[in-house]
């Protein structure tokens, strides 16, 4: 039998103690995973805030003295790559909360993977509103819904623009869920069928022909539903076409995004559209927000997707503090559920937000579309230095479009 | 809806403008075909390097937008010989002449194209880049507003395949290059720099490539992924007109585009891009060497 050395024993020990603490160290982190569009130069700022916002709660002594580790993971807008994300983020990484995505073809599938695998699910961006319909009890919508969308903007154009609607819905699902609801909503409300409808690729490149077809049918008004670079390519061969300004264009929620005035340029000009957030708004905490953004990310005027991520990063913040975490190896359904019902419990959060955000228990759209106050806004200047105008803001009700 | 004549021209006339920008790029590839004998998948990239070397020089530089596409076709020339030299004769050196047999140069193309499409990243970023280029209030024909950037680029474009056409048919390099393409040995044996032809070549299609760029970056904007749909659709004009036929590409590009418009505007305009392919399938079932081209032959 060997003879114990003192000198390796107390350093054994001290090995012992080291691994003991770096385990604890690392029960005792909230892990937070994020999935998220990063192909766009905007899209990598969100979740830069996100990082920034989650970095700067840690810098403040963190979550009841625990960190948290966020991690970012770049989805590119495609399903495939936001399933695996996903899959990585919950089984590998072990999140105790999933945030993602951007891109409503891309949150769709993680909603099964959440729900089945226990994860609380906040979504930062989409809108398509079969999100919340799939009945989840895991997944949480930060932004306002397709179908309040569709309300909103139907209920001005029938009232403002006429009922001769073209439509030009691109492939991919928020844009094709808010084409569809906003034909519904016009059938609906004021009794009207489009005028012309064509389904495009998400990144088509030549509406040339649809622009002369929507020309010589005389429409009052032309809904573009498309990515924000998409978009803007329309909006701008529908003036090379001829078609004057005084058919109204009308822009899906992605014409929120910077990009859409920043290369449609003049065409920009008078579309416009229903979103979360409005870059003109003169509420004293959205000032700040925009300033911040400007200074710390270059952003001219910050979009939605800027606003509903800093306001989720914030909700986040709420449940997780209110949540009641025991973060060791042992206790990671526990403490999903914890922060699940946390994040349920959130009522009137107001932030930046066109409206209160608020959730509840049942896994129901009514209960898990946060936001339901949309307000719409007007480009009154394209560019860079692009200005927009509120026109309305509106908040539906719970049930509205379902 | 009833018949428009209007209309109808209308969709001629934008298959027509955007025909031959598919028809420059597949003369590229019919060049380099004739060339090498490959098909080079990598040329969807040098089109949107050229198109984003035309917004450097135009949008940065100041420079007028015709000068920006004569120095985009030159930067996007001397690279496309750089990519050759540097990479493609290698290879075909290797198999001991001037073309490659097998996959080895196909999946080379294959490889480039990424790597071209990062390194596009890395320089410009994801986002799509406005390229504004005022030229005026577009010409009216009738109830057609065409705009002066469509018109711009059917002008060059035939431009382009008129000089291209000159080069080859009355100048002494041009003959080099036809006899490089008819007949490496033989051209060799008569004392012709095949290798010098063959970058000579490459740079011709890529600088071709990068004035298709720079010709559509003012009609749709300019992004690292738009090379991919091009080399498709260019794919389709070089097959339509006869693969290796300099004429049938340019034919080739105008058939593509005219029948895609006509297919959206009268039968589905949900599925624009399926009509260049069925007549790309149709094509090569009834006609395989195109409708311009000669019955494939043996080649040296």
């Amino acid at each position: 039998m060997f003879k114990l050395n003192k000198n390796y024993l107390a350093g054994a020990l001290a090995g012992v103690m080291v691994a003991g603490m770096a385990m604890g160290a690392v029960a005792a982190e909230i892990r937070i995973g994020i999935t998220m569009r990063m192909i766009s130069e905007n899209g990598q700022k969100y979740g830069q805030m996100m990082m920034d916002e989650f970095d700067m709660i840690n810098k403040a002594g963190g979550i009841n003295g625990n960190m948290i580790k966020a991690t970012l993971m770049n989805d590119e807008c495609k399903s495939d790559k936001g399933v695996a994300n996903s899959i990585k983020l919950i089984n590998q990484k072990q999140v105790h909360l999933l945030i993602g995505s951007s891109c409503s073809s891309v949150t769709l599938p993680i909603v099964d993977i959440t729900a089945k695998a226990g994860v609380p699910h906040l979504v930062p961006h989409s809108t398509n509103a079969k999100i919340t319909k799939k009945g989840s009890a895991w997944v949480f919508r930060v932004p306002v819904s397709g179908r309040y969308y569709a309300g909103v903007n139907a209920k001005y154009v029938g009232e403002n623009v006429g009922k001769k609607i073209a439509y030009l819905c691109a492939a991919d699902a928020a844009s094709q869920n808010d084409c569809e609801a906003m034909q519904k909503q016009m059938k609906a409300q004021h009794g009207a069928d489009p005028a012309y409808v064509a389904q495009v690729q998400e990144k088509e490149v030549d509406f040339r022909t649809h622009m002369q077809k929507i020309k010589t049918a005389g429409v009052d008004g032309i809904m573009i539903a498309a990515l924000a670079e998409t978009m803007a390519r329309a909006l701008i061969q529908s003036y090379e076409a001829g078609i004057p300004a005084s058919v109204r264009r009308i822009g899906s929620s992605s014409a929120s995004n910077s990009p859409v005035p920043t290369i449609a340029g003049a065409a920009a000009k008078g579309v416009f559209f229903a979103a979360a957030y409005a870059a003109a708004d003169t509420r004293p905490v959205a000032r700040l927000f925009n300033e911040m953004v400007k200074q710390r990310y270059g952003i001219h005027a910050p979009d939605h997707d800027f606003s509903q991520a800093y306001d989720l990063v914030r909700i986040a913040e709420i449940a997780l503090n209110n949540a009641n975490l025991t973060l060791d190896s042992a206790s990671l359904a526990a403490d999903r559920t914890s922060i699940r019902d946390a994040i349920a419990n959130i009522e009137n959060y107001n932030g930046l937000a066109s409206g209160p955000i608020s959730f509840c228990a049942d896994a129901t759209p009514q209960c898990r579309d946060g936001n339901r106050t949309a307000v719409l806004i007007a480009y009154t200047k394209g560019g860079k230095n692009y200005v927009t105008e509120v026109l309305a803001r509106v908040t539906m009700p719970a049930d509205f479009g379902l | 809806m009833e018949f428009d004549f209007s209309s109808f021209f209308a969709f001629i006339l934008f298959g027509v403008t955007i025909g031959v920008v598919y028809g420059i790029v597949a003369l590229g590839i019919s060049l380099i075909y004739s060339g090498l004998d490959i098909v080079h998948f990598a040329h969807g990239e040098l089109y949107m390097f050229g198109a984003f070397i035309g917004l450097f020089f135009s949008q940065t530089m100041g420079f007028p937008y015709p000068v920006a596409l004569v120095l985009a076709m030159l930067c996007a020339g001397v690279l496309g010989m750089g990519i050759e030299r540097v990479f493609y004769r290698r290879l075909t050196k290797s198999g001991g002449g001037y073309t490659v047999a097998g996959m080895g140069m196909i999946i080379c193309g294959f490889g480039m194209s990424i790597v071209l499409m990062n390194v596009a990243f890395l320089i410009w970023g994801a986002a799509a880049e406005p390229f504004p280029v005022d030229l005026g209030m577009p010409y009216q024909i009738g109830d057609i507003a065409l705009p002066k950037s469509y018109a711009l680029t059917a002008v060059v474009s035939v431009f382009l395949m008129i000089t291209l056409h000159y080069f080859l048919k009355k100048t002494k390099a041009g003959l080099a290059v036809r006899a490089v393409a008819a007949n490496k040995d033989i051209a060799s044996l008569m004392g012709i720099n095949v290798s010098r032809m063959i970058s000579l070549i490459f740079g011709l299609a890529c600088g071709l490539a990068a004035a298709a760029g720079v010709l559509i970056g003012p009609l749709q904007s300019v992004q690292v992924e738009m090379g991919y749909l091009m080399l498709l659709k260019a794919f389709a004009a070089a097959v339509v007109g006869g693969f290796g036929s300099l004429p049938g590409a340019i034919a080739g590009g105008i058939i593509v585009g005219i029948t895609e418009n006509l297919g959206a505007a009268y039968i589905s305009p949900s599925h624009k891009d399926i009509y260049a392919f069925l007549l790309l399938i149709l094509v090569l079932m009834f006609k395989p060497s195109g409708l311009f081209g000669v019955v494939a032959r043996v080649k040296a």
